[in-house]
């Protein structure tokens, strides 16, 4: 009988909701960085960085543990490749949480007075484009539940063309951001100017990656 | 005392240790995965078991003990020393105990069907040559073997599909489910009727069309039942079809009707082909913001479509325990009743049913069995596969189940245990399970070429183990 119970393996898709979860907590560590920044707390925003580290490298434990138990023999519903490069997405977005953070602790990075509008709105906007993904990856079990069709496709369709239209938003958020960036070039030091353009530039990185792991998702759904 | 008597007496145990032993190791397969997915609590899985496994092993056992009993060895072989073929029937029943015994230590997936009859064919080769053995029926049952997981395995990922298609690729799974619940019911009882009914097993046996009668009667009867009581277990009414998301998908088929026309178009018009598309786009967006948020709550559909399978289930479960008494019984019975027939007759008499007493003897030891070792395991099983939800779990029943009854019908001697990997991997192929281990399929191969060397060379140890107390 224990034959039997070999063949049900371990299923991928709640460890990629695993995965997940520990992704977004440390992409939404993000928010309360910045915060820590704009208030100029650069002892608070250190050790909020350590965290985003220390669930960065959380997730890459959890990342190569799903990627050990996958051998060929293992049967899925789906690709194979598909639920690779998911999860291969979705670790990239800690990665690029974890490399603002270490951007942004870099040296004290005051957050300049003009900037933060625009600046807060553009992150929500990117962190809002994640959460939406988010959102695809814990309907996954639903997904499995109705064999990637049906009704669920359907609500799971519609989150993807949201994930696309946050993202859309974020760009617009970022255009205006630049603008004033350039409007204070002036007034910031060479190392200040480049490592808030690397900064930016990884933030854009976690929604546009957002909307391309929805767009991934959105593949393995059966219907059209 | 006679030696006939001593013999009688430890056959007897030998084949009630068997039985046992089929109730203690092999019934949790039949049951578990209704227990797993949590169609049936424990104690319900237990009593439905017994009673079930007892029903179908002491009325729909014969065809396949009859098999074993008289089908594998000729009984001619033997006519002149019929107490050989006695004591070779004791040493199959002691040698496949042991076998089972060692192979649930070592966790190896091994049949009990395979086992006997391996065990029986060794003995009838080594003892009474090639001659001994009746090759055909021999093949039948060898390709029975391999047919019976592949025909689970289809007839599973045909339902699955069916399933899969009806309920959850409706726009309302719920109401979907409703409507062919009743069906599935009718479906079971209208196919396993029949193959009951006719089995000439029984002292009732009904015309041809009285029989087409009985079985669409109850179907009818039985799925109009079914809709009764779905029908009180529901009070919401279906889910209705979301605006926001019948308007989602009308918007994006008009802009892929436009997207596909744009390159037949010259260049000048495709710019403008664009700006529609780009407007439909933005709609899109302001459509969802404006219609209602009503998402349907797909969690909710989801449990209510695996509360019905759980009811279905109960009854696939029935079918499960049923169809495993009707076939592993034989594995017990089958060389007790052959060894029983030469003791009592001095011969081993072909068509001469096997009396009633040695079927209860069979059944009895299997409940026995399963009361008290065998629901430990159930217990065991049922903790460890969670993946198989009740939708998942009747399809994969349901075949497994369809296909053991069908071939307890024919007389052939199957394994549960592999029929059902074959009709959860069909499953499995149709989309239902989240991740299957297919290295299971590559052990079962193993298991097959090793087991009946290995219930063949045991019984063999243990014939001359008891050949040097009786003299032969």
């Amino acid at each position: 009988m224990r034959s039997f119970l070999n063949l049900f393996g371990p299923s991928p898709f709640t460890a990629l909701q695993l995965h997940m979860q520990i992704v977004s907590r440390c992409v939404q560590l993000l928010e309360d960085l910045f915060s820590a920044i704009d208030a100029r707390d650069f002892i608070q925003s250190a050790s909020i960085a350590e965290s985003i580290r220390k669930l960065e490298h959380q997730a890459d434990i959890v990342k190569n543990d799903i990627r050990n138990h996958l051998p060929k023999s293992i049967f899925l519903p789906i690709d194979r490749s598909n639920l690779l490069e998911i999860l291969s997405m979705q670790d990239h977005l800690a990665d690029n949480a974890e490399s603002v953070a270490d951007l942004v602790t870099m040296k004290n990075l005051p957050l300049p007075e003009p900037l933060k509008a625009d600046f807060m709105l553009f992150l929500k906007m990117s962190i809002k484009t994640f959460k939406t993904v988010e959102e695809i990856i814990s309907e996954l079990g639903e997904l499995l539940e109705f064999s990637f069709g049906g009704v669920e496709a359907e609500k799971v369709k519609a989150l993807v063309n949201d994930t696309s239209m946050k993202e859309r938003e974020t760009n617009i958020a970022l255009r205006g951001l630049l603008k004033g960036l350039f409007n204070i070039e002036e007034d910031l030091s060479y190392g200040s100017f480049y490592l808030w353009v690397r900064i930016i530039e990884g933030i854009t990185e976690i929604s546009k990656l957002s909307e391309r792991l929805s767009s991934r998702v959105r593949m393995t759904l059966e219907s059209e | 005392m006679t030696l006939e008597f001593v013999l009688m007496g430890l056959v007897i145990i030998a084949g009630f240790y068997m039985a046992w032993n089929i109730g203690a190791n092999d019934v949790a397969n039949a049951m578990g995965t209704s227990v797993g997915s949590g169609a049936l609590t424990l104690r319900q899985a237990v009593l439905v078991a017994a009673v079930l496994e007892f029903s179908g092993a002491f009325f729909f056992g014969s065809a396949v003990s009859e098999t074993i009993q008289t089908g594998i060895i000729d009984p001619n072989s033997f006519a002149s020393q019929p107490l050989t073929l006695a004591c070779g029937m004791l040493a199959c029943l002691i040698a496949a105990g042991v076998w089972l015994q060692i192979a649930s230590y070592y966790g190896w997936p091994v049949s009990t069907t395979h086992t006997i009859v391996g065990a029986v064919i060794g003995f009838g080769l080594v003892f009474g040559g090639t001659d001994a053995i009746q090759w055909n029926n021999v093949s039948y049952i060898a390709s029975s073997w391999l047919v019976s997981p592949l025909l689970g395995g289809v007839l599973a990922f045909l339902l699955f599909s069916l399933l899969k298609k009806v309920i959850f690729r409706a726009k309302d799974p719920i109401g979907a489910c409703k409507r062919i619940a009743p069906v599935l019911v009718a479906m079971m009882v209208a196919i396993v009727l029949p193959m009951l009914l006719f089995s000439h097993s029984g002292k009732y046996e009904p015309s041809f069309l009285q029989g087409v009668f009985i079985c669409l009667a109850s179907g009818a009867i039985s799925a109009y039942l079914s809709l009764l009581a779905l029908r009180r277990t529901f009070v919401k009414g279906r889910s209705a079809a979301h605006p926001q998301m019948v308007v989602m998908a009308q918007m994006e088929s008009a802009q892929h009707a436009l997207l596909q026309a744009t390159p037949l178009l010259p260049l000048s018009m495709q710019e403008k082909l664009c700006n529609l598309t780009e407007e439909i786009d933005n709609l899109k967006h302001e459509a969802k913001l404006q219609l209602s948020e009503s998402v349907p709550d797909t969690h909710a559909q989801h449990m209510l479509v695996e509360k019905v399978f759980g009811f279905l289930q109960i009854m696939s479960a029935c079918m499960m325990a049923f169809a495993h008494g009707t076939n592993d019984v034989s594995n017990a019975i089958g060389p007790l009743a052959a060894a029983i027939s030469i003791l009592q007759n001095g011969k081993l008499v072909l068509n001469e049913a096997i009396p009633t007493w040695v079927f209860a003897l069979g059944a009895s030891g299997i409940v026995i069995g399963l009361a008290t070792w065998g629901w430990r395991v159930i217990e065991t099983i049922g903790k460890k596969i969670t993946e198989l939800t009740p939708t998942r779990g009747f399809a994969a029943e349901f075949g497994t189940a369809l296909t053991i009854i069908l071939a307890s019908r024919l007389g052939m001697p199957v394994s549960t245990t592999h029929t059902l990997v074959g009709a959860v991997i069909g499953v499995g192929i149709g989309g239902g399970m989240g991740a299957l281990n297919l290295n299971v399929a590559k052990e079962i191969f193993i298991s097959w070429v090793v087991t009946i060397p290995a219930g063949a060379g045991l019984t063999i140890f243990f014939y001359y183990l008891i050949s040097t107390f009786v003299s032969v």
